[in-house]
């Protein structure tokens, strides 16, 4: 069964990959119908975060709480949770529509098809819809990335440097679609380093330094 | 959704990839089958020894071929992150596990179905009465194999040492069902009857009951985090 929340939290989150300290300790609030922009140079803990907050990672200190559910509610926070990460997360062998059918039937989504074909001539994917996926350009299967993402209508959608690949033109549509995950009453958390696309999409932006959030940039 | 649902999804997944490329199917393949060649021509000398060495053949080359064939299926998930189309996924965690053991399961008994009879013909093995018995023992003995060396792969998708820890765990772990099924396999050649290989057929199926449910058990936790 699919939880649904209306505010993310994360208190005293740090993460360790072995001696190294991913993430030292962020407290944060996510709620709905916002975008948070978080910036930082690499290596600053930022996509760290956004695979926690995907709950594919465990923090080593600290907590994680959707609304009133905690992980241990894992399967069903997970059939709200989005996420477009910087790899494609995406099957090459399979066509871009079998990518997202598929996506759409592990989601439980009832007419899987019907869904998918609508989400991609949105996304404007109907000239290679049928192509395997390794014979897309990088622009084109982020556009299947988008849709994965947005598939189920996700409360949490999480992204990592979104537009990489995206034309001007696509860049715009995908402003506009954020637009509408937010007036949708979406939380939405994006990391990137284009300022443009940063500023273009934010209702609060925030940066990262070795593992904390350092100042809100105004 | 149920794990047994979210498991044929994924299996399904696979062999709708295996359709397309045949990638798997035509290297592991071709792989088992030179081993059989090779294997008859170095080792057969008379039908008497032939029904003593052609199991230790037969289940080489099932082991050696499912070894590649895991491997080889794994690797797709690692290829651009796919497997956190998986992960990310509201199914269970051992829901995945199920699924790539039911496609690797799948593909694995193709092959054999190409192996066994190779075999019986290299090694001129009487095949009445023979042939069933033999690949439902075949069938056994790989669901113990491919669902442990299935369950390290998993945990492979993790560490760099992936092929070393697979040989290094994998082969101690499925010594009894390989054993087990080499020596049943063995007698059957040898003319035993289905009764006198029946306590080894139940080894076998104890063997992969125990790692089945090991395998759905611990995959919660291996799967859990990326």
């Amino acid at each position: 069964m699919k939880l649904d929340f209306e505010e993310v939290g994360v208190t005293g989150l740090a993460k360790s990959y072995g001696p190294t300290l991913a993430l030292a300790g962020v407290d944060l609030t996510f709620s709905a119908g916002s975008v948070t922009v978080i910036q930082g140079a690499n290596g600053s803990g930022k996509s760290t975060l956004l695979w926690l907050l995907a709950l594919l990672a465990h923090p080593t200190k600290g907590e994680i709480r959707f609304g009133k559910y905690g992980p241990g509610y894992a399967d069903g926070i997970r059939g709200r949770i989005g996420f477009i990460a910087h790899q494609l997360q995406l099957y090459p062998g399979l066509s871009g529509r079998e990518n997202l059918v598929l996506a759409a039937k592990l989601q439980g989504i009832s007419h899987p098809s019907e869904r998918t074909e609508a989400l991609g001539h949105a996304l404007g994917a109907g000239e290679y819809w049928d192509r395997p996926l390794r014979t897309y350009s990088r622009g084109q299967a982020q556009r299947i990335s988008i849709a994965r993402a947005l598939l189920h209508e996700p409360r949490l959608l999480l992204m990592d440097e979104p537009a990489t690949g995206l034309d001007v033109k696509s860049t715009d549509a995908f402003v506009e679609l954020i637009a509408q995950e937010k007036r949708r009453g979406a939380i939405v958390v994006v990391v990137t380093h284009e300022a443009q696309f940063a500023g273009s999409v934010a209702d609060r932006m925030l940066h990262m330094d070795r593992g904390r959030i350092v100042e809100p940039v105004a | 959704m149920s794990v047994l649902r979210a498991a044929w999804l994924v299996a399904l997944k696979d062999l709708q990839l295996e359709i397309r490329t045949k990638e798997i199917l035509t290297s592991t393949g071709l792989f088992a089958v030179l081993v059989v060649t090779l294997g008859s021509l170095a080792f057969y000398t008379d039908p008497v020894s032939s029904p003593n060495v052609a199991p230790g053949v037969l289940w080489i080359s099932i082991l050696f071929c499912g070894i590649l064939l895991i491997g080889r299926s794994w690797a797709l998930e690692r290829e651009n992150d796919a497997v956190f189309a998986l992960l990310l996924a509201p199914i269970p965690r051992s829901a995945i596990y199920v699924g790539k053991t039911m496609s690797a399961l799948a593909l694995l008994f193709v092959i054999e179905l190409l192996l066994v009879p190779l075999c019986l013909v290299f090694f001129q093995i009487e095949p009445s009465g023979v042939v069933l018995p033999l690949l439902v023992l075949v069938f056994l003995g790989s669901v113990g194999f491919v669902s442990t060396a299935t369950l390290f792969s998993a945990v492979g998708i993790r560490t760099r040492a992936r092929d070393l820890m697979l040989s290094v765990l994998v082969f101690p772990l499925v010594a009894p069902a390989l054993l087990a099924s080499a020596v049943a396999t063995r007698e059957l050649f040898a003319g035993a009857t289905v009764a006198e290989i029946l306590g080894w057929v139940r080894i076998l199926t104890a063997f992969d009951l125990l790692f089945v449910a090991f395998g759905v058990w611990v995959s919660r936790y291996l799967l859990s985090e990326a």
